[in-house]
C-alpha cells in the first residue's frame, strides 16, 4: 500500500515536471526537450530489439525515416489531413515497411540480422535519394503545412506555437513509451526475453520463434515510425541526410548502449546524456560525433551495463546491503 | 569493332576493375569475420583513411609509388592498434559489444578525418607513367584501369599462394575455421588475429590508394564500396574467400552494366541480389555457417 502511494506521488511529480519544463527552461530548450523525447522513443524501440530480444538492428533509420517521409508526403499532398492521422500515417508506413522486410529478417539472428537490417536501411536511403520526383532527393520534402489539433466542436489548438506542440509531442511520446513498457510486461514480452536468453529452448517448448520475432519487429518498427513522424512535424523538413543516413541508425543504438541496454529506461537516460553532451559540445566544436563516438567507445569498453548499470551499482552500494549481496552472487 | 561491342568491352573492363578493388576490401573483411565472428564496420573507414594518407604523401613527395607503398601500411598500423587496444579488450563481452565498438571506431575515424583534412573533396592526379590510353583492337581504354586490374590480380595471386602454400597461411585458415582448437594446439591465436587484422586493413588500404585518382578523396568515399563489401561477405558466405571473389566480380559487373542500362535502379539491383540469395541460402552462396 505504501509503495503504491509513493508510486502515485512519483508519477504526479513526473507529470508536473513535464508540464512545467517550458516555464523552467524557456522556449529554446523546449524544442531541445521535444528532440530528446523523440529520440528517447526511437532508442526505446531499438532497445526493444537489442536489449530485450537480442537482435541488433543497424537499419532502424528505415522506420524512423520511413515514418518521417510518410508524414511529410501525406501532409504535402493531402489537403486538410488531421494532425493525429498524419502521425498515424507515419507509424503505419513504418509498419508496412517492417511487414515487407520481416519475412527475410525473422529467419536470421546475430550478425546476419545486423547486416540485413543495415542493407535495408541503406536501400531506403538510396531509393529516397534517386526518386527525386517523389522525395525531392537531397533537398527532401519541406515546408509542408502543420495542421492544428482539432477536436470538432470543442477546440482547435495551433501547433505552430512551440509550447502547444511541446505538450502534444510529449503526450504522444509518453503514451507510446508507456504502451511499449506495457507490452514488455505481457506474456509475449516474456517470450521475447526468453528468445534472447535461449532461442533453442523457446523453440523446443513450442513457441513460434519467427512469428514472435515478427510481432516484436512490427511493434518496434511502428513506434520508430511514430518517432519519425513527430520528428518531421518538429523540423517541418525531411531529407535523406536528415533522417535516413546510417548515423540515424547508429545514434539510437549508441543512446541505448550508453544508457544501458539491460534496462527498459536505459535508452531514455542515454538519450538525455547524448542530448546534453550535444548541447555542451556544440559550443566548442562542429564535430559533435567525434565526442559522441569516443564516449560510446569508452562505454562499450569499460561500462557494458551503461548508465542504468551504474545506477544499479550505486543503489546496491548505498541503499541496501542485500541487493549488493545479490549483485555479488550474480557476478560469481 | 562496332560501337556496341566497344561499349560492352569497356563496361566489362570497368566492372572488372571495380570488382577487383571490391575484392581487395572484401577479402580482408571476410577473413576478419571468419576469425573473430564479427563484421568489422570500421573496415571501410581504413580504406578511406588510407586514401587520405595517400593524398598527404602525394602533396609531400609528389610520388604516387611512395604513397602506394606507405599509406596502406600506416592505415594497417592504425588497424592493428584498434585491434590490440580496443577490440581485444571487449572480446570477453561478446559479439554485440565487438560489433558496436567497430561502429564507434568508424564514427571517430570519419569525424577525425573531417577535422584534419576538412570536408571538401581532394583531387589526386593519375601518375604520369600511367596517364595514357591503351588500344584494345580499336577501343581506347585508360591505362590506369588496366593497371588497377593487374595490381589487384598480382596481390590476389600472392595472397592465395601465401594462404594455401605456406605454414602461416595454413595456421590462418585453421584459425578461420576453428580458432579455439588452433589455440589449444599451442598457436598464439591472438597474435595471428592481429596479423590478419593488419593484413585485412592493408588490403583495404591498397584499394583506398588505388581508387583515389578515379574517385577523388572525400569523407563519404567509403560509403559505396563499404556497403558493397558487406553485401559481398554476406552473400558470398561468411568467411569464404572463394565466395567473396566470385561475388565481388559479379557485383562489379552488375554495378557497371546497371549504371549503363538502368542508372536509377543500379544500387537497388545489388540489394535485390542479396535479398534473393539470402531468401534461398541464409548462410550465403559458399558459406558453411551462420
Amino acid at each position: 500500500m505504501r509503495d503504491k502511494i509513493i508510486k502515485w506521488i512519483l508519477w504526479m511529480a513526473f507529470i508536473a515536471i513535464l508540464v512545467f519544463i517550458p516555464q523552467m527552461f524557456g522556449i529554446l530548450y523546449t524544442n531541445v526537450f521535444v528532440l530528446f523525447a523523440i529520440f528517447s522513443l526511437y532508442a526505446v524501440t531499438v532497445n526493444l530489439l537489442l536489449g530485450f530480444t537480442g537482435l541488433l538492428s543497424f537499419g532502424h533509420a528505415l522506420f524512423f525515416g520511413g515514418g518521417a517521409y510518410a508524414t511529410a508526403l501525406a501532409l504535402t499532398h493531402i489537403q486538410g489531413l488531421p494532425l493525429l492521422s498524419a502521425v498515424l500515417v507515419g507509424g503505419l508506413a513504418a509498419l508496412v515497411l517492417a511487414l515487407i522486410t520481416s519475412p527475410l529478417l525473422v529467419r536470421v539472428s546475430g550478425t546476419a540480422f545486423a547486416m540485413l537490417t543495415l542493407a535495408f536501411g541503406q536501400l531506403m536511403y538510396v531509393i529516397c535519394l534517386k526518386f527525386r520526383e517523389v522525395t525531392g532527393g537531397e533537398d527532401g520534402v519541406g515546408g509542408f503545412p502543420i495542421p492544428s489539433l482539432n477536436i470538432p466542436g470543442i477546440v482547435s489548438i495551433d501547433m505552430k506555437n512551440p509550447l502547444n506542440f511541446y505538450y502534444f509531442a510529449i503526450a504522444i511520446l509518453v503514451l507510446s513509451i508507456w504502451i511499449i513498457w506495457f507490452f514488455t510486461r505481457t506474456p509475449v514480452g516474456s517470450v521475447m526475453v526468453s528468445i534472447r536468453d535461449n532461442t533453442d529452448r523457446v523453440d523446443y517448448m513450442g513457441f513460434k520463434v519467427p512469428q514472435t520475432k515478427a510481432i516484436i519487429f512490427l511493434i518496434s518498427g511502428f513506434f520508430a515510425g511514430i518517432a519519425g513522424a513527430m520528428y518531421a512535424l518538429l523540423q517541418d523538413l525531411v531529407s535523406t541526410d536528415g533522417v535516413l543516413t546510417i548515423y540515424y541508425s547508429f545514434m539510437p543504438i549508441m543512446m541505448a548502449f550508453i544508457g544501458g541496454i539491460g534496462s527498459f529506461f536505459g535508452p531514455i537516460y542515454g538519450s538525455a546524456i547524448l542530448t546534453i553532451l550535444d548541447e555542451l559540445v556544440t559550443a566548442y566544436t562542429e564535430r559533435v560525433e567525434l565526442i559522441t563516438g569516443t564516449v560510446f567507445i569508452l562505454v562499450v569498453m569499460f561500462a557494458p551495463a551503461g548508465f542504468a548499470g551504474f545506477l544499479n551499482f550505486l543503489k546496491g552500494k548505498f541503499l541496501s546491503r542485500s541487493s549488493e549481496k545479490n549483485e555479488m552472487e550474480r557476478i560469481s | 569493332m562496332d560501337s556496341t561491342t566497344a561499349m560492352y568491352v569497356a563496361q566489362t573492363l570497368n566492372g572488372l576493375a571495380y570488382g577487383m578493388l571490391l575484392f581487395l576490401v572484401a577479402s580482408g573483411l571476410t577473413l576478419i569475420f571468419g576469425m573473430m565472428g564479427i563484421l568489422n564496420i570500421a573496415h571501410a573507414s581504413f580504406f578511406m583513411l588510407s586514401a587520405y594518407f595517400c593524398h598527404t604523401f602525394l602533396s609531400m613527395t609528389g610520388n604516387f609509388w611512395i604513397a602506394l607503398l606507405l599509406a596502406p601500411i600506416i592505415a594497417a598500423f592504425f588497424g592493428v592498434l584498434c585491434e590490440r587496444f580496443l577490440l581485444r579488450k571487449v572480446h570477453a563481452y561478446g559479439h554485440i559489444s565487438e560489433l558496436l565498438i567497430t561502429v564507434g571506431i568508424s564514427l571517430v575515424i570519419l569525424e577525425a578525418v573531417k577535422v584534419f583534412w576538412g570536408t571538401e573533396p581532394l583531387l589526386v592526379a593519375v601518375p604520369e607513367t600511367l596517364n595514357g590510353f591503351l588500344w584494345i583492337v580499336d577501343l581506347k581504354y585508360p591505362m590506369y584501369r588496366i593497371f588497377v586490374i593487374g595490381l589487384a590480380l598480382l596481390i590476389l595471386i600472392v595472397m592465395a599462394l601465401m594462404l594455401y602454400k605456406t605454414r602461416l597461411g595454413m595456421v590462418v585458415r585453421a584459425a578461420v575455421s576453428d580458432a579455439d582448437m588452433v589455440n589449444a594446439l599451442g598457436v598464439n591465436v591472438p597474435v595471428v588475429f592481429m596479423l590478419v587484422f593488419g593484413l585485412g586493413t592493408w588490403l583495404a588500404g591498397i584499394a583506398g590508394v588505388v581508387i583515389t585518382p578515379i574517385l577523388t578523396v572525400f569523407p563519404g568515399m567509403a560509403d559505396q564500396i563499404g556497403m558493397d563489401a558487406f553485401v559481398v561477405v554476406v552473400t558470398g558466405g561468411f568467411g569464404s574467400l572463394i565466395g567473396a571473389f566470385i561475388v565481388s566480380l559479379f557485383l562489379g559487373e552488375l554495378n557497371s552494366f546497371g549504371i549503363q542500362f538502368i542508372p536509377k535502379l543500379a544500387p537497388v539491383l545489388m540489394f535485390t541480389f542479396m535479398a534473393i540469395v539470402l531468401a534461398f541460402k541464409p548462410m550465403g552462396l559458399f558459406g558453411e555457417r551462420e
